[in-house]
Parts: C-alpha cells; structure tokens; sequence
C-alpha cells in the first residue's frame, strides 16, 4: 500500500466528497460520488475559487479554482468535479464527447495535484501560445503592409488576390475547423533562425516600429537581465525544479516579461539582441517539437530525461474506471499500488509523462485519437497527440491560427520564411 | 429593439452569471480581432460588432451580433444571431440567424463567446459569395414568429467553410 493512498484517503473532507451545490445536479448518486471521491479516482468536490491563488487551477468551464482538477483521458485537459457530472450524468446511456476534444466515451481520471513538471510544463505551453499570439500579430502587422504596398503597386491592375489574403483564407478554414482541433504542424516547415526573423523585422515598416516603441520600452540592461533570468530558469528546471514554489512563481512572470522582450525586438532600437534572445528561445522550442514523438516534448531542455521506463506502471493508471463503467472494488488498487507517486523525483516523472509525453501513453492517446469524429482524425497528427496541448481552447485556436498563419505564410513567401 | 424575442428566458444560474463575467473581463483584456462589445449592463444579452476581415468579400463592412445567454450557459449554447441586416452569405439567412454547427449541436462549454466570435468571422472570410442561402426565404417565412435559431433543426453539410 502507498502511503500517499492512505494519506490522501485522510486528507479529503467529508463534506467535499458531494457536489457543493455550483449546479442543481440531477440524478447524481450521491453514494457512488462519495466512494469514487475517497477512492481518489474523481478529484474531492472543494468550493471552487473566484480568484487564482498560486497552487490553483482553473477549470475550464466554470472557470472557477480549485486545487486539483480530473483529467480526460483522451486529451488531459482538466475539469472540476461538478462540471464533469454536468457532461455525464451517470444514468445517460448516450456516449458523451468530450467537450475539449470531441473525443467519444468522454472519461476522466484523477491524479491528484499536479506535479511541478506537469506545472512547469504548463508554463512553458502558456509562454509558446503567447510567442504564437505575438507572431500572428506581427503577421497580421506585416500582411496588412504588404497588402497596402501591393495595393499602391497595383492601383491600376485588376489583380485583388495578395498574399495577406491567401493568409486570411487560410486562417478562415482552419479557426472554423477549431472544433477539431487542427494542429497542421510540419517538422519541416518549421525552420526558425536568426536571419529568418530579422529578414521580417526589416520588413515592418519603420511607422510601426515608431509606434511600438511607446508600447515597449525595453532597454539593453533589461534585456541582458531577463536573458540570464531565463537561462537560470533553463538551468533550474533541468535540475528538475528541485526549488519550487516561490521559484515557479517568479519563473512565471519572468517568461512573461521574457515575451515582451521578444515583442520588442521586431522594434526597439536595441532589438539586436533581444531578438537574438527570442530566436534562441524560438530554437530550443521548435527544436524539440520537430525532433521526435515519443520522450521528447517541447520541454526537452527543460525535462531532459525520458519518461519512457516509468510510464510503463502508470499506464496501469489508464485503465481506471470511467464515471460509468466503474466497478466499485476497484482495479485501482493496482494501479495505485505500482503506479503511485511516491515522494521521490522519480515517480513524479511517471505522473507528468503519462500526462504528457510518455512514449506509452502516447500509444494510448493516439489509439482514442484515430476514430474522432468530423474528419478531426485526419488532421490531428499523431505526434501531435502526445506533445503539449494549450490549456484552453482559445489558445488551441490562437496556436493553431498561429500555425496555420506560418503555414500559408511559407507557401506565398519566396523566402521560405516560416515562422515569426 | 429587434424582434427576436427569446422564448420566456430565464434569469442567469449563479455558475453561468460567474463565467460570463470572467469570459468580459477576459474579453476586455483581449479581445478577439475584429470584434467589438458594445457595452450595456445587460449580462445576459450581449451585442458585439463584427468588422469584416480585409481581403475578404465583407472587408469595411460592420454587421451586429446578438448573443443570448441561457439560465444554463454554458452547458447549453447561447443563442448567436445577427441583428439585421445580416450579411449575404451561404449560410446565414436573412432573419439574422446562422447555420454553424457549433452554435447548436457541436456546441462544447469549453467554447466560449470569443471563441464563436472567431468562427463566425472565419466563416465570412472563407465565403466565395455574396449571397444568401438557398432556402432563404423558406426558412425565414417558417420562423416569422421570432423563433430562436436553436429550435431549427440544422443540417450541416458544407465542411468547407
């Protein structure tokens, strides 16, 4: 027997083992709730948060805070236990999707709090949807000039189509496929660099830079500042974020501040070098994206160890029961007592590498991603299935736009200039 | 004052009051390109602007949104109409209502209202025609009595949009 079980099996209060009254449930059986909740296999009901505190996460459709949230099992993504008897009331006999990924036979398990590399991770997928929302702008910034040049260019031709347009179109089909998730990353297509970015950069028009630069106001000493910051975080989380808490916190914001860096670069005077710095983080993001499916996340440089040997026992995990076919005297034991996180770094690797990058897990997420429905299949690229997601669904969308941007962007572009 | 009258709406569960308040905030912070809320103290109804994406067939053009929400939102879709004029389109009808699979069946409370604000204009970007659809004027005569588009029953066809 793990401690933690019997730890955890004290630790939940009698009062948040029934919902708390954020919906007026139907038909919830309250026996079932309860012993699935001392089970550990459903996260405890606690009175939701209005406000983030740090160690809180927000589920993504009541959008209030809670200490630990249930994961689908098709797409990770977190929901608070009142929510989910929303999405499956437990007498329904239709298969419920789930609601993130339409995923069918929606069903969630409960890992207890997240891990600081679940965390962790969490923060790095935050940071690449804000370059990814920095990059549409700039794109967006970029083809509304090319447009207005081809306009003047062209004034007395009847040519309409410019490569802005081609972009627009193109992020039409792909935001309206939002629905199904459509990630149409290509390894290939991904080739970042210092030139490439700075062959943009030239390209906005000094008026924008002006007007950025009141926005912006980044100096050398911040920027040589913020990149030690990040290359100690880098250091830090290698070491597996031994140091948390606080740590995290501050890691948070700085990567944040990191962003405005990079945004400043396409237009202070001192961009030099925080564009250095964004291509270096560019790099070492997009490095480990394209490299392979398996171990490697886009944390690479953060997680450098592989979480293959230990997601074998986790995997147990993933046969846990579902809201309904759950059998009460538990296989849980089982995969509990192999699976289990310990205290010990180690075991924390397994939590956060079925969660997100396992190569065994990944089998499995892949296995429930081929039959989706909606064509959602034939677009949802299998080594896309185990790397990070964006936590909420605008920010798949903004990524994926992102994407799609850089996608059309490097088609209508001689230069072959994919991202930024 | 446009004529939809939703069907006898009840007021905002305490949940659904609690998201949309968040999801203005969220939307005051960052709103979606091309959209903008017009601002009333009504929670429960909002109007957004639409500006036609340029280089698209609706580029200067301002059409209306009017989004209400359900006592249960999000577990049920909010109701997503253009107040008329609508814009011509394949898809959208004259009566303002829109067929997009999302607002009804493919409906997920993980969407929120920025979330749909994008697909729709993504739905008009893609457009190819100025025009309404074919069964125009059919559909509208049958809703005359302000029938809210959630009671139609939708045949999503055109993947392509």
């Amino acid at each position: 027997m793990g401690n933690k079980l019997s730890r955890r099996r004290q630790v939940i209060d009698e009062r948040y083992t029934r919902p708390q009254g954020l919906y007026q449930h139907k038909d919830v059986d309250h026996k079932k709730l309860k012993k699935l909740i001392l089970d550990s296999k459903l996260a405890p009901c606690y009175p939701g948060d209005e406000e983030c505190a740090f160690d809180l996460e927000e589920c993504p459709i009541c959008f209030l805070y809670y200490p630990s949230l249930n994961r689908s099992r098709c797409c990770a993504k977190g929901i608070c236990t009142e929510c989910f008897l929303q999405m499956k009331p437990p007498h329904s006999t239709r298969p419920t999707q789930c609601p993130f990924c339409k995923t069918c036979n929606y069903a969630v398990e409960y890992r207890g709090m997240r891990s600081k590399e679940e965390k962790g991770m969490e923060q790095v997928e935050e940071q690449r949807v804000i370059e990814a929302k920095i990059r549409m702008q700039q794109q967006e910034i970029h083809d509304d000039e090319e447009r207005m040049q081809r306009k003047l260019e062209t004034s007395s031709s009847s040519r309409i189509m410019t490569p802005g347009e081609t972009g627009y179109r193109d992020l039409s089909s792909i935001s309206h496929a939002v629905p199904s998730y459509n990630f149409p990353i290509e390894s290939d297509e991904i080739a970042p660099s210092q030139e490439s970015q700075s062959a943009s950069i030239s390209r906005l028009p000094s008026r924008l830079r002006r007007n950025r630069d009141d926005q912006f106001d980044v100096d050398l000493d911040d920027l040589m500042v913020m990149e030690a910051i990040w290359l100690s975080i880098q250091e830090n989380d290698t070491r597996r974020l031994v140091t948390h808490g606080a740590a995290l916190c501050e890691q948070h914001v700085t990567e944040n501040r990191y962003t405005s860096t990079a945004i400043a670069s396409t237009s202070s005077p001192s961009g030099g070098l925080a564009c250095a710095v964004a291509a270096l983080a560019e790099r070492q993001h997009i490095g480990s994206e394209s490299t392979n499916d398996l171990g490697d996340t886009s944390t690479a440089g953060t997680l450098p160890h592989a979480c293959g040997p230990l997601a074998g026992e986790e995997r147990e995990g993933y046969t846990s029961e579902s809201w309904v076919d759950v059998s009460p005297d538990s296989r849980r034991a089982l995969s509990r007592e192999e699976g289990e996180w310990g205290t010990d770094i180690g075991s924390e690797m397994a939590e956060a590498g079925t969660s997100y990058a396992s190569s065994d897990a990944t089998v499995d997420l892949r296995g429930a991603t081929i039959p989706l429905p909606n064509g959602v299949g034939e677009q949802f690229q299998p080594n896309i299935s185990g790397s990070i997601l964006p936590e909420s669904f605008e920010e798949q969308m903004m990524l994926a736009m992102a994407f799609s941007l850089a996608d059309a962007r490097a088609r209508t572009n001689s230069q072959g200039v994919a991202w930024l | 004052m446009t004529s939809s009258s939703a069907p006898s709406r009840k007021a905002l569960s305490k949940i659904a009051c609690n998201r949309l308040q968040k999801e203005l905030v969220e939307w005051q912070v960052n709103p979606p390109a091309g959209f903008k809320h017009k601002v009333t103290d009504n929670l429960q109804r909002w109007v957004i602007e639409v500006n036609g994406a340029s280089g698209t067939l609706y580029a200067n053009e301002t059409y209306q949104l009017q989004v209400d929400f359900p006592e249960h939102y999000p577990m049920e879709a909010p109701q997503v109409i253009f107040i008329p004029p609508a814009p011509q389109h394949p898809h959208i009808y004259s009566n303002g209502h829109i067929c997009l699979d999302i607002l009804y069946d493919s409906w997920s409370p993980a969407m929120t209202v920025s979330s749909i604000c994008i697909s729709i204009l993504s739905m008009l970007s893609s457009s190819t025609a100025k025009q309404r659809p074919a069964d125009n004027d059919r559909y509208v005569k049958n809703c005359r009595n302000g029938r809210s588009p959630k009671e139609t029953r939708w045949w999503f066809h055109d993947d392509k949009v």
